[in-house]
């Protein structure tokens, strides 16, 4: 008896076991899989958001001997740390030990215009102490970046200083910087807007006119115009930098700074968790609404935004319609054969051609020749400078609705086929004509499916930057797409792109360094525009699914 | 029933109640027609991107055309030069007394501009630097002079005007006074001037060189001053017959009677014999008829007096420290004894005639661009400095004008595909490299870097995709808890919804840095973690039943999640540690041990290591394959008939068991098919590459090297490519080779899809 038990037990054991370490060698697969998306969206919201978030400014105070990488800085180094890493010295004594690996601290010392460089590195072993000065301001400037500086006084207007103990002081430099944004917008407004539409009316006049006396007289009553704002912006320009804040830098060099030059001020070390959280929101805020400065590394990247959501809408105006069309004729039409069954894989299959392969077409078939022979149509005058004839917001529009065509008739096609036969049936035989079914019937009914294609077909338009490459995209455009100027809609011009603008900060930028964080919170503002409408699609797909499980029998 | 007989109230009168509206049947028919016709459009249009493509393409491959003219008799003489101006309107002909013969094109009139030359004898030779559009004759008595043609553009009520004024420099003497000079030439390099004339009174012969250099004066004239005569006669074996002197102005290629070609080079203010060689020693008769520098002066076309026709460049040998003429193309024989050899001033194209012949060649890829038999002999030609028109002097010397259109000569199957031997390069090869520092460039276009780039980088995301997914889809469809499944689907196909550039970013600026300074944690992690899964695995399931009880099936991967990270992490630490002792390096000279990763591979391996490499783009490719794969494996394992499964299990099989022999097997036309679908990705995927390679057309299957792949050049290059150019038509062609690429790639995984789907619904 006992025998048997054990090797009952025996058999037990080992039937337990067949391939059960591959089973676990799959669920790593599935681990890893899991692990990497969360950890990629993990490195994006870790890198990303910190950027709006205050740090802290620390004054770093470097061992007796150590040489400080910036001059007449004496033995201190004032900034925010950056990051943390370790030093790799792969050099081996003589007896083949490791020599100890160290810790360096990449310090953002700011003050470009002083110290040349925004970025310094400190080995971790050379720190003697780190202090957090209170009285230190950051100041964001329309040039040069950012400056830590102690405040010295503000010289006004009038000619009068005011010190900066003085207890007007933080209350009179908020009035004047408020004071100058205000005139920054105006001057803004009429050198961008007001000048912009007399230069492109001169522009119009000078082509069309050909030198006619009309023509020169109205050229001539603009140039007046012009003359006038520009005075205005002048005489704007010279009371921004009536004002300016007398400061000096950790190191001891005394700056002026025109109001007019700044953006705005925070005392970072001084701040309380409220107050950081509301400068938190705020950058955000800010990031979102402004446009970029210097050379994209500052500012917003409200035109990216704004350039991304136009031609993604213009993308959907295209290729709905005639993405619909397209599946009511395959699925509804056209008679069900081999041919349609190999247009339909073909169809297919375009969904799954490289998308710089559309933006080469897009290039060679919209740009060189649509847009080419429309030029030498109706902008014969402005030749050979091109309008239509060079990449434009609709020209990108147009390669990526082509490109993501497949993807609505293939989403259509598959909800059009899912509405169940007894549906489609009813309505024939109560009397109702093919068009009188699709239209109440059967469109209805699968109108979820094409709006899950349509937002697949928007996100993958909004991420992609390859075909855009070739269309028109561009790394700073001069106008929005869209503004007040007649005729409003303005489908040649080049556009700005989230997408373009990761890949032109990233890969691009003279100062990479300076231009992280900035790519960060692009990169993590596009990803959750992405994923969003992704999510969305893959929501409604589930629904769909469900709706029709029920009522499919 | 008395209801039934009843006629319907207003049975006659209501009968339209059962016609349908007129205006519904209209709509109907509208609606019809235009579906069809719209379907029918978009299908087509889309599918014309295809069609739009192959026409772009379609001049690279097609032969050019050349078309007569027309002809223009001259006044009989025998012309000693025959010269051209850009634009091919007004060509020029030196007489024997040193005056140009200008024939207009348009008007087919000829003009004679004597100019006072000051020279006393004839003109005996000739020579016309067509870089600088500038003559220098040789007289029979020893002199030599300048004589520019001066073609200038003007324009007139719309159309172009061209004017020649010539003007001439004051003659010199050169070598002997008074022996007639049989053959001249010069290069001028800008800072010195060279000038060789090979000089034959019958019985003695005499090259002489002589060297000018030219100072750079503050008030902005330059003054040239004489550096030097050398007798170059002594150097030269046999009879000299031809100069050759490159614009460059510092060597001389001295043609002898018997075939002998000498090289001889000035080297710190001295002429030296570097190389002397017989192009065609192999053939019975090695004289050469004709020889001419291919535009960019590296490259010497010759031909025998049979018509056999080989070129030969300047090259560093292997191992060779000075560069020497080598044989780099041989071209057909021309079919008749050549008298003329002229090349172009935009291309490496050439053009050999004799006889009747007319062979217009391109040197580097080595074809025959047209070739045709006149009705005349031909004593001399010169192609225009567009490369559009071509102008023949036959026998009894009327000239004829020919269009040239031919905008790609320098592309074709050989150049695109073949292996070339480009100038300057010590064999053939294959090679991308479309522009260049000079006007003389060379352009190499081979497609085959690219295509090998592009397979390169997909070999290198399908290691390192097709495992993790493969293993995730049998997970998730036969072992995972189904309560999961409605999370990690999702979770997995937002993975394939992050944008190329987002992931190209982050391979670049965040990967990459990482991988470099830890190549050997990376590689303990990659071989580590399957280990301590399966092991873990084997662990598990030998524990007691009262332990396993606490997992159910379904939810090791939530036990393996920290293991995961553990193990990785440790393996991780320990990288510095194992490449203390795996990859250290001795620095030869200084004893030094270094312990990096970087220098050992290319210590070791002889391959090179960039911080951004295929390893980098395989890990970041994948997080775009991975999640296709996965998807439509796992739709494709999730599709095998539950009874299937059962029955496994049911004679006794395990989970195991049965998804390897049972559900594999079944689905593995859906698994084959993802595969594809995933690789057609990646052939196509362009912003990962762009960024995460350093996009150098190598070909070298090294992980630790980078590559440029189809898509990539198409992106790098196709905003600058001038339109309609070679290089944007080649990018055309690069595009159509991926569309086809992955077009076919798909065509074959949706096939194979609907098979499967065919078969389960039978089942």
């Amino acid at each position: 008896m006992r025998d048997t038990d054990t090797k009952d037990l025996e058999l037990t054991r080992t039937l337990a076991a067949p391939g059960e370490p591959f089973v676990w060698l799959t669920a790593m697969g599935l681990a890893l899989g899991l692990i990497m998306v969360v950890g990629l969206l993990g490195v994006i919201v870790a890198n990303g958001l910190p950027v709006f978030w205050p740090s802290k400014i620390v004054e770093v105070h470097l061992k007796p001997g150590v040489k400080n990488p910036l001059p007449n800085s004496g033995g201190t180094l004032t900034g925010e740390i950056v990051q943390t890493r370790e030093k790799r010295i792969p050099v081996l004594s003589a007896t083949g030990d490791k020599i100890e690996d160290q810790t360096e601290v990449q310090i953002f010392v700011g003050n470009k215009d002083v110290n040349g460089s925004g970025f310094v590195f400190l080995n971790n072993s050379d720190i003697a102490s780190i202090s957090e000065p209170r009285g230190i301001y950051r100041l964001e400037r329309m040039e040069y970046g950012i400056a830590f500086a102690y405040p010295k006084s503000l010289q006004l207007a009038d000619g009068t200083s005011l010190p900066a103990d003085s207890p007007a002081f933080t209350q009179t430099l908020t009035r004047l910087d408020a004071e100058s944004a205000a005139r920054r917008r105006e001057i803004e407004k009429i050198e961008k807007h007001d000048i912009g539409a007399i230069n492109s009316r001169i522009t119009q006049l000078r082509a069309k006119g050909k030198g006619s006396p009309e023509s020169l007289k109205e050229i001539a009553a603009l140039d007046a115009d012009y003359q006038l704002l520009a005075a205005k912006a002048r005489e704007l320009r010279a009371i921004q930098s009536a004002a300016a804040l007398i400061y000096t830098t950790p190191n001891g060099i005394e700056r002026r700074l025109p109001v007019g030059e700044l953006v705005a001020f925070t005392l970072p070390n001084t701040l309380v968790f409220n107050q950081k959280l509301g400068l938190f929101f705020h950058n955000i805020w800010n990031f979102l609404t402004l446009d970029p400065r210097e050379a994209n590394t500052e500012g917003g990247i409200f035109p990216a935004i704004f350039g991304t959501f136009v031609m993604t809408l213009l993308m959907s105006l295209a290729v709905v319609p005639f993405g619909v069309v397209a599946a009511i004729y395959l699925r509804e039409y056209a008679k069900q054969g081999l041919a349609v069954r190999a247009v339909r894989i073909a169809v297919n299959n375009l969904a799954g051609v490289p998308s710089i392969v559309f933006g080469v077409f897009g290039l060679g078939f919209f740009v060189y020749f649509v847009g080419a022979s429309i030029d030498s149509t109706f902008f014969g005058e402005y030749l050979p400078t091109p309008t239509f004839g060079t990449g434009g917001i609709l020209w990108a529009a147009a390669t990526l609705a082509l490109m993501t065509v497949p993807v609505v008739i293939v989403a259509t096609e598959e909800a059009l086929a899912a509405v169940p036969r007894g549906m489609r049936e009813g309505s024939l035989s109560c009397g109702a004509s093919k068009w009188q079914t699709i239209q109440r019937i059967i469109l209805p009914a699968s109108l979820p499916g094409i709006l899950t294609g349509l937002i697949l077909a928007m996100a993958r338009g909004a991420g992609e930057v390859a075909p855009l490459m070739l269309v028109g995209v561009v790394k700073l455009a001069p106008s929005l797409p869209i503004d007040g100027a007649f005729p409003f809609v303005h489908l040649e011009r080049k556009f700005m792109h989230l997408g373009f603008h990761i890949y032109d900060l990233g890969f691009q930028s003279p100062d990479s360094e300076a231009a992280k964080p900035m790519v960060f919170a692009t990169t993590l503002l596009l990803i959750l525009l992405v994923v969003v409408l992704n999510l969305a699609a893959i929501l409604i797909r589930e629904k769909l699914r469900k709706r029709y499980a029920t009522g499919a029998f | 029933m008395p209801n039934t007989k009843k006629t319907l109230p207003g049975h006659a009168t209501e009968q339209n109640r059962f016609e349908t509206s007129k205006l519904t049947l209209l709509v109907d028919r509208f609606m019809t027609v235009f579906i069809k016709f719209g379907g029918a459009l978009v299908i087509t249009s889309v599918l014309g991107i295809f069609v739009f493509i192959v026409l772009q393409i379609w001049p690279l491959f097609a032969p050019p055309s050349v078309t007569p003219l027309k002809s223009i008799p001259l006044p009989d003489t025998k012309y000693a030069l025959l010269g051209v101006d850009e634009w091919g309107a007004k060509p020029f002909l030196v007489e024997p007394d040193g005056s140009l013969l200008v024939v207009d094109y348009e008007t087919g009139e000829t003009q004679d501009q004597s100019l006072n030359l000051g020279i006393t004898g004839q003109v005996t030779a000739a020579f016309l630097n067509k870089r600088e559009q500038k003559i220098i004759l040789g007289t029979s008595n020893g002199q030599f002079v300048f004589v520019s043609p001066n073609h200038t553009s003007r324009e007139s009520g719309g159309r172009q005007i061209i004017d020649v004024n010539p003007t001439a420099e004051t003659p010199s003497s050169i070598g002997d006074p008074g022996m007639p000079i049989t053959d001249i030439a010069y290069g001028d390099s800008g800072s010195s001037k060279l000038i060789v004339a090979l000089q034959s009174d019958g019985e003695t012969n005499r090259v002489t060189a002589s060297l000018f250099k030219r100072k750079r004066s503050l008030m902005g004239k330059n003054k040239e001053e004489a550096a030097g005569t050398h007798d170059l006669t002594p150097m030269i074996p046999g009879r000299p017959e031809k100069i050759l002197v490159p614009v460059t102005g510092d060597s001389v290629v001295v043609i002898s009677e018997s075939g002998k070609v000498s090289y001889l080079v000035l080297a710190d203010g001295k002429f030296e014999l570097r190389q002397s060689f017989t192009p065609f020693g192999d053939l019975a008769n090695s004289h050469i008829n004709v020889a001419n520098f291919i535009f960019g002066d590296v490259s010497i076309a010759f031909a025998s007096d049979s018509g056999e026709n080989r070129i030969f460049s300047l090259f560093y040998p292997e191992g060779g420290k000075e560069r020497l003429f080598g044989i780099t193309h041989e071209f057909p024989n021309l079919g008749a004894s050549p008298v003329l050899l002229v090349s172009t001033l935009r291309n490496k194209a050439f053009l050999l005639g004799g006889g009747k012949e007319l062979s217009l060649r391109y040197s580097t890829t080595e074809s025959i661009r047209w070739q045709s038999r006149v009705p005349y002999p031909v004593s001399n030609a010169v192609i225009s400095g567009k490369y559009q028109r071509l102008a023949v002097l036959d026998s009894s010397n009327t000239l004829h004008f020919f269009q040239i259109d031919d905008p790609h000569p320098d592309s074709g199957w050989k150049a695109l595909f073949g292996k070339v031997w480009y100038e300057g390069a010590p064999g053939p090869k294959w090679d991308w490299q479309s522009t260049g520092g000079s006007d003389d460039f060379e352009p190499k276009y081979s497609l085959v870097p690219l295509i090998f780039g592009t397979l390169k980088g997909t070999l290198y995301a399908m290691l390192f995709a097709v495992p993790i997914a493969l293993l995730a889809a049998l997970y998730t469809s036969q072992f995972l808890d189904p309560r999961f499944r409605s999370t990690v689907k999702p979770t997995m196909e937002i993975m394939a919804s992050l944008p190329s550039v987002v992931l190209g970013f982050l391979a670049a600026i965040y990967i990459a840095p990482l991988i470099e300074r830890q190549v050997p944690s990376l590689l303990l992690v990659v071989v580590g973690v399957p280990i301590v899964a399966a092991f873990s695995g084997f662990f598990w399931s030998h524990l007691p039943i009262q332990i396993r009880k606490f997992i159910r099936p379904g939810w090791e991967w939530i036990v393996f999640l920290p293991l995961l990270f553990i193990s990785a992490g440790i393996l991780w630490y320990l990288g510095p540690a194992f490449e203390s002792v795996a990859f250290v390096v001795t620095d030869p000279a200084t004893g030094q041990k270094t312990a990096d990763f970087r220098a050992w591979w290319p210590a070791v391996t002889g391959a090179s290591y960039d911080q951004r490499n295929s390893l980098v783009v395989g890990f970041m490719m994948g997080f775009a394959v991975i999640p296709i794969i996965f998807t439509i494996t796992e739709d494709a394992l999730s599709n095998v008939p539950k009874p299937l499964i059962t029955a496994s299990m049911a004679c006794g099989a395990s989970r195991w068991q049965t998804a390897l022999r049972v559900v594999m097997p079944t689905a593995s036309a859906g698994i084959f098919s993802a595969l594809m679908i995933g690789l057609g990705r990646a052939v196509g995927e362009t912003m990962i590459v762009v960024m995460a390679t350093g996009n150098t057309p190598i070909m070298e299957w090294n992980i630790f090297s980078g590559m440029r792949t189809l898509s990539a050049n198409i992106a790098v290059e196709l905003p600058e490519a001038p339109h309609h150019a070679t290089l944007y038509r080649t990018l055309f062609l690069g595009a159509l080779v991926l569309f086809l690429l992955t077009f076919a790639i798909n065509t074959v995984a949706e096939v194979l899809r609907q098979h499967l789907r065919e078969k389960f619904k039978t089942t």
